[in-house]
């Protein structure tokens, strides 16, 4: 490794750059690249020049546009509630107009019930914690009712 | 010309009526630099050219946000390298290559460049150099070609000094198994 890095060390010395280029190339490469960016200069300013005119008819026209999607938005807007709850009930009546023969009035009731049914559950628990209360302080029901 | 510091140039570039004669000095101090820096990677001159061009260009265009803490040549030198690779990126996916038929295909544009003119021993390295991965050869080409110090590498390339240390060891390496094996 160390006999390769000194061979390389040598090649260097005796190497004359082996890439060559053309006749006045770095002469002539500044002027080259001044031209390029005033081109791009001369490009980008007509693109701005065009953009300067354009600005306030596209102002304009972005404005006439943005009003009259927010007026879309707020007129689908309003219909959509209303035909929701149209539709909401309509779909109800049709339901129990097409499907209510497959139902007696048992499992309507039941169904209502179904809804109470926690309610109810609820309150039996409190009713029978409150028994329980005055049966073991042993209050009797005249007492109480003196009391309130 | 040459007595413009890197600090002094970007002084001048800063002043609105001389940012263009500040540029010029630029572009006259780093083109040879850069143009071998670029030519090593792509190894056509014509290929050079256009990047060195694109180099220059996004250095006019950048040169305004540049912090002047920084230091000049190494951003010019990572504009390059990124240039330099993203060309070999896209000749790769245009002529649909595999990396190593690249290389190869680099190997040949060498042999029949009108613009080499090494003898036979300087060939023999060029294409040992050629032999070697992309991030591979642009640290020995730094390194062996223009003795740069691995802190400047590692600014320009964003890996750390000893990634570069391994790195050029094993270039070193590799190409000399290729000279042993030729």
């Amino acid at each position: 490794m160390k006999n390769f890095n000194e061979k390389l060390e040598e090649l260097k010395g005796n190497t004359i750059n082996p890439f060559s280029v053309p006749k006045d190339y770095f002469e002539e490469f500044p002027t080259r690249i001044q031209e390029k960016i005033v081109s791009e200069k001369k490009e980008l300013s007509w693109a701005m020049r065009v953009l300067y005119y354009v600005k306030p008819h596209f102002a304009l026209g972005f404005m006439i546009i943005a009003f009259a999607a927010i007026s879309i938005t707020a007129v689908d807007f309003i219909l959509s509630g209303r035909n929701e709850a149209g539709l909401g009930n309509e779909l109800f009546t049709r339901t129990i107009e097409v499907d209510a023969y497959e139902f007696t009035e048992q499992h309507f009731i039941d169904v209502l019930l179904e809804d109470k049914k926690d309610v109810i559950e609820k309150k039996e628990i409190e009713t029978d914690h409150y028994i329980n209360y005055l049966v073991n302080e042993d209050i009797d029901y005249g007492t109480l009712i003196d009391e309130l | 010309m040459s007595e413009y510091s890197d600090k002094e140039l970007l002084d001048l570039f800063s002043d609105k009526e001389k940012r263009n004669y500040a540029f010029n000095l630029i572009v006259r101090k780093y083109q040879e630099k850069l143009y071998w820096h670029i030519r090593k990677i792509v190894v056509k001159h014509d290929d050079t050219d256009d990047i060195l061009q694109n180099t220059f260009i996004k250095v006019w265009k950048g040169l305004d946000g540049f912090r002047k803490d920084s230091k000049l040549y190494t951003w010019l030198y990572r504009i390059a390298t990124n240039e330099s690779l993203t060309f070999l990126k896209q000749q790769k996916t245009k002529y649909l290559l595999p990396i190593v038929d690249y290389e190869n295909h680099l190997s040949e544009t060498l042999e029949c460049d009108e613009y080499f003119n090494g003898d036979e021993i300087q060939c023999k390295l060029q294409k040992a150099i050629l032999e070697l991965p992309e991030k591979q050869r642009i640290v020995f080409n730094l390194k062996y070609f223009e003795e740069m110090k691995y802190d400047d590498m590692s600014e320009i390339l964003e890996t750390s000094v000893g990634a570069l240390k391994a790195s050029y060891h094993h270039a070193v390496k590799k190409i000399e198994n290729y000279f042993k094996e030729d």
